[in-house]
């Protein structure tokens, strides 16, 4: 079988700010994102949903090319690794029907 | 600078004790006991007694999430048919004085939570806009809860209080967060310019967008504009079903109440330990700054004409500070300021004070004004 090594960003942070890091992920060259709640515990807890039945704590993952991988991970730790509780990695992947993962 | 007008207003509060005699103080004690010991505050008790022991109450997020869709949309909708009723009755004779005293109390309550935070807490710019954006915004349950009070006291407030709810939310936010992004902005561009990394770029919009598309404004607004509409065209045979869905004498709407005080109950117990956290002096902006606010309300209430349960419970909105739309929205626009202290003095502070002491306090500030 034909297996394309490609990159897996993933970003675990607080709620509020998921959704815009998953579409400013499509627009430095992703070509889709999955989001997930999840929970867990960091150092800094700093979150603003309550009562509103959102999860905490989200995760956003990416399967890009190197180059993409590169812009999403300088974007997510210039603007939100400050303030916000956040973390982001690089893994690679090997990748069935890979071609459809880079952005023509 | 700002010190020493607020100074002068603290010189003069033991002459405003002074007035407070002992009758007062009695009659006081007798709304506060008449106020606490009810289901709804004692099912707020019992949330926070529950999560301090450990105990086993929970309630389901869909049960919850789906009361508050039923509380906002009863609050709108009966608030819109009395509107209708009124507007029948006195045009806009009545209510244009209050909506305008609403939203004069919506850009000021605000400005003066900024400038206590600022210069008399010495919080840092981002944090006192942050809290500042809570308590310039509302809570809609501090609004159920005060109107079943009034309710209960035999003396409902006028019919159109909800409009006024709906008035309150948005510009308290809004002036908040323009306020804390202005003059947060010299500080990062300051910050720029010494670290040579570039300005994030400021997320006020769409914050403000999602606050005035949020939940409680669409549903409670919406509704209210439904119930308004259907009342005016409707054949009231036809509107009868509805009416008594929403209204059912009070008795749908008051036993959820007391399921969604649970939950917040629950919410507010966790929140309890960062108390010790964030400070006396967040404590007490937390307790005094709903005095000073809710007076205002009062007064500005009975100056447009408001009744005693209207003075009070438009005191007791104005009073509020909000912990559902106001968090998510400040922490886009004000990544720097600490939710934890906006949070923890909106709900584990303001609100308990406001439903068991609160109001009651309001109801007989309302009283000393003269409202009747």
């Amino acid at each position: 079988m034909q297996l394309y090594p490609l990159k897996l960003v993933t970003v675990v942070g607080e709620t509020v700010i998921m959704d815009d890091i998953a579409k400013e992920g499509v627009a430095l060259g992703a070509t889709g994102y999955t989001l997930a709640e999840v929970s867990g515990q960091g150092s800094r807890g700093a979150r603003a949903e309550i009562m509103t039945g959102a999860a905490k704590t989200m995760k956003c993952e990416f399967v890009v090319p190197m180059d993409v991988a590169e812009k999403i991970l300088r974007h997510v730790s210039h603007d939100y690794f400050e303030h916000y509780a956040c973390i982001a990695w690089l893994s690679d992947v090997q990748v069935v029907r890979g071609q459809a993962y880079v952005s023509h | 600078m700002f010190t020493l007008p607020l100074a002068a207003l603290c010189g003069q509060m033991p002459a405003v004790l002074a007035v407070l005699n002992a009758d007062q103080f009695a009659r006081i004690l007798d709304s506060l006991e008449r106020n606490l010991l009810t289901p709804i505050p004692l099912c707020f008790v019992l949330g926070i007694v529950c999560t301090r022991i450990h105990g086993g109450i929970r309630i389901p997020k869909e049960l919850y999430l789906s009361i508050a869709i039923f509380l906002l949309m009863s609050i709108g909708f009966i608030g819109g048919h009395e509107l209708a009723h009124e507007y029948h009755e006195h045009g806009v004779s009545t209510i244009w004085k209050p909506a305008l005293a609403t939203l004069l109390l919506g850009c000021v309550t605000p400005i003066t939570s900024y400038l206590v935070l600022r210069y008399l807490c010495r919080f840092s710019i981002a944090d006192s806009a942050g809290i500042a954006a809570h308590y310039g915004s509302t809570s809609a349950v501090t609004y159920a809860v005060a109107n079943s009070f009034v309710e209960q006291t035999q003396h409902p407030a006028n019919s159109f209080l909800p409009t006024l709810v709906t008035i309150l939310e948005c510009p308290g936010i809004a002036i908040a967060l323009v306020l804390g992004a202005a003059l947060s902005a010299r500080e990062r561009a300051a910050k720029a310019g010494a670290t040579g990394k570039p300005v994030r770029e400021s997320k006020l919009g769409e914050a403000l967008y999602e606050v005035m598309t949020g939940q409680s404004i669409m549903l409670m607004a919406g509704l209210l504009v439904i119930g308004f509409i259907s009342t005016l065209f409707m054949d009231p045979k036809g509107f009868q079903p509805f009416y008594d869905f929403f209204q059912s004498k009070g008795m749908l709407f008051r036993g959820c109440l007391c399921i969604f005080l649970l939950e917040m109950g629950l919410v507010a117990g966790e929140r309890l330990g960062d108390l010790v956290k964030v400070g006396p002096a967040l404590v007490a902006f937390g307790i005094l700054m709903p005095l000073v606010h809710g007076f205002l309300g009062v007064y500005l209430g009975h100056v447009a004409g408001l009744n005693l349960g209207g003075c009070t419970v438009l005191g007791a909105i104005v009073a509020s500070a909000s912990y559902i739309a106001a968090p998510p929205a400040v922490r886009l626009t004000l990544p720097e300021a600490n939710p934890t202290l906006s949070i923890t003095a909106a709900l584990a502070i303001t609100f308990p004070f406001n439903i068991a002491f609160g109001i009651p306090i309001y109801f007989e500030m309302a009283k000393w004004v003269g409202a009747t």
